[in-house]
């Protein structure tokens, strides 16, 4: 199973296999919804047809799914990458709130011809969300304090800090609940509904993610020390280098999650001071990187599926009566259903890793 | 530099916590909420069908009756709130009741659609506006603004209205034109302000009366924004007005607070009143003010009303949201010192009905009603003269005291009641069944009875003043300062401090 290189048909059975355990749990996900609203007295079909129709059945629904998904796409594989590399990533929130700011700190601040300006907003808005990755990088490296941990913390501290910053830095003199909007100039131009031009630019970031990781040496070592620490360190990988590139490159993808929701989303182009339109984007990212079990490709996808959970969601509200509350309860059961296979396949491996390598 | 696997606690924990993290990321623990009941109701019909009559009784002032232009189908209205969401117990409470009088008095059926995040204003408007049913989507606060702006464009044949909003002004400073559907709902503050300040003022020259000893009223306000000197120049007129009514009435100087001279001295001044002209004197200084930079740092409404208590306010006024809870935190220490069980001190609520966070301590609530802003434009689609206000008013609807459109009063600013308080407290243990947390502070029957106790220790003249003063605004006899630049607000601070 554990083997990196494998032939053509067991690497497509197992493609089909893990194919078939993310349906069955969406399946599991949607008749456990489907026993909660019974409860409280909902009509099943409605919901479920006005879920799904909201969210994919027409061209104007299909665009906001996709616009949901956007920073899914990057904060599920922040989670992804580590994992791939062995580490317990869960700093995305906190790398994301990072990149918010700095999109917002040259979107707003600064004055730049159209085009120059968006790239510098979006490189420097990855380029902070790789620097927050980096404590946690090194506590590891040089300390082996637990990404867990570290990342948790430092969650906490970017919230703050980017409260603080939005509330009396980047405060938006006339409207005082919110950072100021980022100029026309450094704006993804619309595609249709809330979906812009920075959806593209996921997707191809998501794709040279894929590359990396399977299709060169940096990528190959990484996940060589994701599958056992001790033969990397036999053959020679430099383990700290590994850990460090997963940590940069979830960092720098979380970095364009946050960009993506200032310099990409229509109508606002800002962050709020309460930050709920960040809030959640980070570990929201992990179901989503289980769902799409941590490789890109099954990430874009599960991206889309749960971003439609989330638009098509107001849809159950509107036409079935559907509490707002319990569209989020039933988001809730698909996830775990989902995760559960996910997180058991993870958790088997690390029990057998520890069984077979003892003192690693 | 060593790195070590997991051992199998870790593991275990790392597999629990990605779990609990997924969970906490979904908020699946939330539990449900029952359905909002929506009822139809006939209305009396005309001879001939062609036209039917709705009869509309107004609380403030007039019963008028209006033509309906018959509607085929059902006519659906949709809120969508902020993300404040169901249980704020303000605005979108108060919107969402609204909406309920709306479905009880003209038979139209109401969705909801709450934003759990600022990424949902627009899909939700659009989900709305996309059914052919609705024809009217109100967004709640004006956080909406340019979700509004987007998606009422879109959608030219259905109508838009906001709380609070100022989408009208965006579409003229992008498009050049107000939008033909769309309705800003906006409130007249300086207005309930300034019967607040009578009533803080006045309240101090009561207990002065009875020995207290009390020079000043107080206000708590949050970012110095242009909105907000609405509410403080209306707030300081209010005080010089009460003090100015009492002097009529008793034919004496208000105690303590309308005579000292502790205000100040100096050229134009005499008797503790300041005249910058001949013939024109005002009550300077009897309101302590601060900014406090923000609507969010509870601490800081704490930090500010602290020390106009220990100078003597009988009453602090809360116009930075939140911040009243640092404001109610002050006054709550005072009362634990002192071993009080009613003010003074005081603090005065906003937006909301107020009096129920600290019964007995809340003087009074100024009360913008959003409720009334969903029921008129709703009233006005049902009637079909929609879009006639809109292109009349340039898409701004102003409520406030004494305001109509055409043949209608329709009302959003008042000083809150004891029956307002009914309706609040019932929204409070609405909240609690949504939410699964205490809100109230304590049995609704002890809130009620708190609450009249000390709206009864203070005398009867001081109501008939404010009722008065909204009598005056309401006829035009008198006329409230609206401040919305600089000039003007340094004009008048000269003249009242």
């Amino acid at each position: 199973m554990v083997s990196l290189t494998a032939s053509p048909s067991t690497r497509l059975r197992r493609l089909l296999l893990k194919l078939g355990e993310s349906l069955l749990a969406v399946v599991i996900g949607l008749i456990g919804g489907a026993i909660l609203m019974l409860l409280y007295g909902y009509d099943v079909g409605v919901a479920y047809s006005a879920l799904f129709r909201g969210a994919f059945g027409d061209v104007s629904g299909l665009l906001e799914t996709l616009a949901f998904a956007t920073p899914l796409i990057m904060t599920g594989l922040t989670f992804g990458v580590g994992l791939r590399a062995g580490l317990f990533n869960v700093g995305a929130e906190g790398q994301m709130y990072l990149g918010a700011i700095g999109a917002i700190m040259v979107g707003s601040m600064l004055r730049m011809p159209p085009l120059i300006h968006l790239v510098t907003a979006t490189v420097f808005a990855m380029f902070m969300g790789a620097l927050w990755s980096l404590p946690t990088a090194f506590l590891k490296i040089y300390r082996g304090v637990h990404e867990v941990v570290s990342t948790i913390m430092l969650n906490w501290v970017a919230f703050w800090l980017v409260t603080y910053l939005i509330t009396y830095q980047l405060a938006d003199p006339t409207r005082a609940e919110r950072a100021l909007p980022v100029q026309e100039t450094a704006r993804y131009a619309v595609i249709g509904s809330s979906l812009t031009m920075v959806f593209p630019v996921v997707i191809a970031l998501a794709l040279v993610t894929f590359f990396i990781i399977w299709r060169t040496t940096v990528g190959y070592e990484l996940r060589i020390v994701g599958y056992n620490v001790e033969a990397a360190k036999y053959t020679g990988i430099s383990i700290s280098k590994s850990i460090l590139t997963s940590f940069i490159i979830g960092g720098l993808l979380a970095g364009l999650a946050g960009a993506s929701q200032v310099l990409g989303r229509p109508p606002h182009w800002t962050v709020f001071a309460t930050m709920g339109n960040l809030i959640n984007l980070g570990f929201e990212g992990i179901g989503v990187s289980l769902i799409g079990r941590n490789h890109p490709i099954g990430i874009i996808f599960a991206s889309i599926f749960y971003g439609g959970l989330l638009h098509g969601g107001r849809f159950m509200e509107f036409e079935a009566g559907v509490a707002s509350e319990l569209v989020r309860a039933i988001n809730g059961i698909i996830i775990i259903a989902l995760a559960v296979p996910g997180a058991l396949q993870t958790f088997r491996q690390l029990v057998r890793r520890r069984g077979r390598g003892g003192e690693v | 530099m060593d790195v070590k696997g997991l051992t199998r606690t870790e593991a275990v924990l790392a597999a629990l916590l990605v779990v609990a993290l997924i969970a906490a990321g979904v908020g699946w623990i939330q539990t449900g909420q029952v359905r909002t009941e929506t009822m139809t109701k006939t209305v009396t019909t005309t001879v001939g069908g062609a036209a039917q009559t709705i009869t509309v009784t107004n609380t403030v002032t007039s019963t008028s009756t209006v033509e309906r232009i018959i509607a085929p189908g059902t006519i659906k209205i949709a809120v969508v709130s902020d993300i404040g969401g169901r249980g704020d117990l303000s605005f979108n409470d108060m919107a969402f009741k609204g909406g309920d009088e709306a479905v009880r008095d003209f038979g139209v059926e109401m969705v909801e659609l709450i934003s759990k995040t600022e990424a949902d204003y627009v899909p939700n408007l659009e989900t709305a506006a996309r059914d052919p049913n609705v024809k009217l989507i109100v967004g709640v606060g004006f956080l909406l603004s340019e979700a509004l702006l987007e998606v009422a464009q879109k959608y030219p044949d259905k109508n838009f209205a906001g709380i609070d909003t100022f989408t009208q002004s965006l579409a003229v400073g992008n498009l050049g034109k107000p939008l033909p559907n769309m309705l800003d709902i906006v409130y007249e503050e300086h207005k309930g302000s300034a019967v607040v300040g009578a009533l803080g003022c006045l309240v101090a020259a009561a207990y002065n009366e009875a020995g207290g000893n009390y020079p000043y009223i107080g206000g708590v306000f949050g970012i110095e924004i242009p909105v907000l000197w609405k509410f403080e120049i209306g707030y300081k007129w209010g005080c010089d007005w009460g003090l100015k009514w009492y002097e009529q009435r008793f034919g004496k100087k208000a105690p303590i607070i309308g005579e000292d001279s502790r205000y100040g001295s100096g050229p134009g001044w005499a008797n503790g009143l300041y005249c910058p002209a001949a013939g024109e004197c005002w009550y300077k200084g009897r309101v302590l003010w601060t900014y406090t930079g923000t609507f969010s740092d509870i601490t800081k409404g704490y930090a500010a009303a602290k020390p106009m208590y220990e100078q003597g306010a009988i009453a602090v006024y809360n116009i930075a949201g939140p911040l009243g809870l640092g404001i109610n935190q002050a006054v709550q220490e005072i009362a634990t010192e002192r071993n009080l069980a009613n003010g003074p001190p005081f603090w005065i609520g906003v937006d909301a009905n107020q009096d129920w966070i600290n019964p007995g301590f809340v003087i009074a609530s100024m009360m913008k009603r959003v409720d009334r802003g969903v029921y008129y434009a709703t009233l006005l689609t049902v009637i079909g003269k929609f879009r006639d206000v809109v292109a009349e008013s340039n898409g701004v609807l102003t409520l406030g005291i004494g305001t109509r459109v055409g043949r209608l009063a329709m009302e959003g600013i008042s000083v809150s009641t004891l029956a307002d308080l009914d309706e609040f407290i019932q929204m409070g243990v609405e909240a609690e069944k949504l939410t699964g947390k205490q809100v109230l502070p304590m049995p609704p029957e002890q809130i009620r009875q708190k609450v009249t106790e000390m709206r009864s220790r203070v005398p009867s003249w001081v109501w008939d003043a404010l009722t008065e003063l909204e009598s005056k605004i309401r006829t035009g006899q008198v006329d409230v300062p609206m401040v919305l630049t600089k000039e003007a607000v340094d004009s008048w601070r000269e003249k009242l401090g």
